[in-house]
């Protein structure tokens, strides 16, 4: 054993002992890596399409499952029979989407969303909504607000 | 307060957490001090 | 010289001081972010959840940059100080708090308003990668070894690590994400927030900042301590091997 005498501390051993439980934290970690990168990549595989970019991209088309980003139009939200039916719309062009259930979130009209799913002749059967919000912020009942403009409010600012 | 029990629980584990570590930081200093010389802390 | 029990202790007056004008803007905070701000016209409530979430992703940049400062400081000095590489190493402990949290609290507010805790989106998928990769820098720490050897292997982690950053934060604007565009720090520097709300999101960023200080200036001594402990243990040890040796 070396016992001459050290000039700093800098070069002792913090530990000596080799420590098992840090490199199984670090195997631990190399691999959640690996999970999480493969997990989105492989979400990535359904191509994300703007209501406007049907049929027009590529990849965009009938035959696969695609995601669809648009604005909920306003008066056109139907729930019925456990269905909700609404028009997705973007850079002027629009599309039916029928989604068996309750989207959830903050899910209303003039609010952005992405639609999971295929589309059906014309429409889109969609099995997933995500909703989407924007980084606008304005408060509520604020005096240039009144309740009656609310929904107003909402529109102006999901379309900006 | 629509949705207060999501709100609540976001400030509850964001201060609970760093409240947590904070005490384990401060207690764990004290411990290790109590081991060191005045002249292994210079900012005594 | 053993301390008293009154300096046993990583704190300072100043840290002391800091302490109390942390508690007093946590608790003004608390106050704007529940009660004085107003709700949001589209998330209502929800919108609360943000003044605890953006500054707490705001805390982790800072630290995982810090994080890289140190450690290039560290390796690019002809010094080579071992204390760079406690301030690099306390940085990253609390980074790694609150990105923790971040995830969290986004995943609650991500529910409420995306209708789904998680998607594997590009935001909410750099920022866990982010996560992972400094917890195992964390690891890398311990791994054992001289002080030096700790300071340059993980020196070498956090200058790659730090490279995430902006990959995080711009991967809003290089894929189509689900998760909206930061509100402050944007490319177009908009900030579309109503008064009371930009007032307290600028609170908690301040807020957060000043507690990031808090800790960071305790977790640095403890692990200046740790080390000092450490290395005396070692002292003891070889002396006490010396005098079984003279015994002999």
């Amino acid at each position: 054993m070396d016992l001459t005498p050290r000039t700093d501390g800098a070069g002792v051993p913090v530990r000596r002992r080799r420590r098992w439980a840090p490199m199984v934290v670090v195997a631990l970690a190399l691999v959640a890596g690996g999970v999480v990168v493969t997990k989105f990549l492989t979400s990535a595989i359904d191509y994300y399409c703007n209501v406007d970019e049907i049929g027009v991209r590529d990849g965009c088309d009938g035959d696969r499952r695609i995601r669809v980003q648009g604005i909920v139009r306003k008066d056109t939200l139907e729930k019925k029979d456990g269905t909700t039916a609404f028009t997705l719309e973007w850079n002027g062009k629009s599309i039916d989407v029928s989604y068996l259930g309750d989207p959830g979130g903050v899910f209303q009209e003039c609010i952005p969303v992405v639609a999971h799913g295929r589309l059906d002749g014309a429409g889109f059967d969609s099995d997933r909504i995500e909703v989407k919000h924007t980084n606008e912020y304005q408060e509520k009942n604020k005096s240039r607000f009144d309740e009656a403009n609310e929904e107003a409010a909402a529109c102006s600012v999901s379309e900006g | 307060m629509e949705h207060a029990s999501f709100i609540i629980a976001s400030y509850v584990l964001t201060f609970g957490s760093i409240a947590a570590y904070a005490a384990w930081v401060v207690r764990r200093g004290r411990a290790m001090a109590r081991r060191a010389t005045r002249e292994e802390m210079p900012w005594t | 010289m053993t301390p008293t029990a009154a300096h046993a202790t990583t704190g300072t007056p100043a840290t002391r001081r800091l302490g109390a004008v942390v508690a007093v803007l946590l608790a003004l905070l608390v106050m704007s972010g529940l009660w004085w701000s107003a709700e949001d016209v589209v998330q209502g409530s929800t919108v609360r959840i943000m003044y605890v979430h953006v500054p707490s992703i705001w805390v982790a940049y800072m630290a995982f940059a810090l994080t890289a400062v140190c450690s290039g400081a560290y390796v690019s000095g002809r010094s080579r100080s071992v204390a760079w590489d406690r301030v690099a190493g306390a940085s990253a402990e609390i980074g790694v708090l609150f990105v923790a949290v971040s995830l969290v609290t986004g995943s609650l507010w991500g529910r409420l308003t995306w209708g789904t805790y998680w998607v594997w989106d590009a935001r909410l998928t750099s920022t866990a990668f982010l996560f992972i990769t400094y917890v195992g820098y964390l690891a890398v720490r311990r791994l054992g070894g001289t002080l030096r050897q700790r300071a340059r292997r993980s020196s070498v982690i956090a200058l790659l690590a730090v490279l995430e950053i902006p990959l995080v934060h711009f991967s809003v604007e290089l894929w189509r994400s689900l998760h909206q565009e930061a509100s402050v720090a944007n490319p177009n520097a908009r900030v579309e927030l109503d008064g009371l709300m930009l007032f307290t999101l600028m609170l908690g960023l301040a807020t957060f900042t000043a507690l990031f200080v808090w800790l960071l200036l305790h977790r640095q001594r403890v692990i200046l301590l740790e080390d000092t402990v450490a290395d005396r243990g070692l002292d003891e040890a070889i002396a006490s091997r010396r005098d079984e040796a003279g015994a002999r």
